[in-house]
């Protein structure tokens, strides 16, 4: 008798444990289902990329037509709540290309020597991205536009001698590309990007909008 | 927030210089005599045709900055040779210098030195932002002198031919100069002294 008296008791406690839990769990707020801090906040993000890039019309028929490998850039941005965002970049990027011994006249002067032609610089813009996709998505594409000005460096050098040209110039950009997270609501992920450059530069054999197209992978991590 | 406004442009500056730095050379890979230059000018209104002998210097003039002096090495002596043959192969005849040449021919080593001076290491690309006026960078903007050298051959044809009496000057019809790396090296010599000749088919003798 005492037995099923304990029994009983025990079969009470474990339902009246059951049902505290359930009701206790209805009670609390649901955690999980809660948006991401970065759904929820404006957050940071900062990027670094290398890659590549071609020149394009002029700059290649006239000046320079060999690709690059040798682009570098970090980014930092400003992810707003919205599906913009806004940040600054300074990147780098240089091309070479050289040519063999050629005469070259210069009105009663002629000059025989290999000239080694370059073209570097250093942009440093901001930028407006805007994303198709919301913050946490793991794919998370977007449209770029950029503007600011280029620390322009033209060398070309005939021989050992070189004929050095460095100014600021303008410069512009758009592009398109897209964010990977490598897990949910994670702070890091990848980013490719492909973007069309030009910088106004007229000297020698430059004769106005040095455009570029390139493309790179980079790291971003993110935090708010 | 004042102190942002100077670190950004800080921060930015020290991004650039970094970037700049890490940039090569992108002539470090020429030899010798890739990374010669050879130039030369004519007097267009000259004829060539008309000239049949020529005659060359016997020593090689030095020019040091202001002062001025004749040589004669081993190197030097190649080089004459060099012009005679050259000239000799685009059909002038070789005279003596006191047999009424109609052009002479003289080489000459020119080598100048420059002091110059630069701040550092403040260039000509971030001197200054708008809107900062009165602020540093933090580290005093001091100057540094250095020292550069140029020097290169130059050969010149003078006109004995058409000499100009009135003010006594013979016309330069021709010259060249030889710029480049390591120039005083006897191995290149001809392929120096041969270039000039290559590049001016019109000193060729019909």
């Amino acid at each position: 008798m005492k037995n099923i008296k304990l029994k009983i008791w025990l079969l009470a406690m474990v339902l009246f444990a059951g049902f505290s839990k359930h009701a206790w769990a209805q009670q609390q707020p649901k955690l999980y289902t809660l948006p991401s801090p970065y759904e929820r906040y404006t957050y940071y993000l900062a990027t670094a990329r290398f890659g590549g890039s071609m020149p394009l019309g002029k700059f290649s028929e006239q000046y320079i037509d060999k690709s690059s490998f040798r682009d570098i850039s970090v980014s930092l941005e400003w992810v707003l709540p919205n599906r913009f965002s806004i940040g600054g970049e300074i990147g780098s990027n240089y091309y070479e290309k050289r040519l063999p011994r050629a005469l070259y006249e210069f009105g009663d002067q002629t000059v025989s020597a290999i000239q080694t032609r370059t073209l570097s610089q250093v942009p440093i813009q901001v930028f407006a991205n805007y994303h198709l996709a919301p913050k946490n998505a793991r794919i998370q594409p977007y449209f770029q536009v950029s503007g600011g000005i280029s620390l322009v460096d033209y060398s070309l050098y005939y021989g050992s001698l070189v004929d050095q040209y460095q100014k600021i110039k303008p410069t512009y950009g758009v592009g398109v590309g897209s964010k990977f997270l490598f897990k949910p609501d994670g702070a890091l992920g990848a980013d490719i990007r492909i973007k069309y450059s030009g910088t106004s530069i007229k000297y020698d054999y430059l004769d106005g909008n040095t455009a570029t197209i390139g493309a790179s992978v980079g790291l971003f991590y993110r935090w708010w | 927030m004042k102190n942002k406004l100077i670190k950004i442009p800080l921060f930015i500056a020290a991004c650039v210089f970094f970037i700049s730095a890490c940039s090569k050379d992108p002539i470090s890979d020429l030899s010798t005599e890739e990374s010669l230059v050879y130039y030369t000018n004519r007097d267009k209104a000259a004829n060539f045709q008309q000239y049949k002998t020529f005659s060359v210097s016997d020593s090689i003039l030095v020019v040091q900055n202001n002062r001025s002096g004749y040589a004669l090495t081993n190197f030097d002596r190649d080089l004459l040779s060099g012009l005679i043959d050259n000239m000799k192969e685009l059909g002038y005849t070789y005279v003596g210098p006191n047999d009424k040449p109609d052009i002479g021919l003289t080489a000459s080593y020119i080598s100048n030195t420059y002091l110059n001076v630069a701040s550092i290491p403040i260039s000509s690309y971030w001197g200054g932002y708008p809107g900062y006026g009165g602020y540093g960078y933090g580290y005093p903007s001091y100057y540094q002198y250095y020292q550069t050298q140029e020097s290169y051959w130059l050969v010149s044809m003078l006109d004995f031919k058409n000499a100009d009496t009135t003010n006594k000057k013979f016309p330069v019809v021709w010259n060249a100069q030889i710029k480049g790396r390591d120039i005083e090296n006897p191995q290149l010599v001809d392929t120096m002294v041969n270039s000039l000749f290559t590049q001016s088919p019109y000193l060729k003798l019909q």
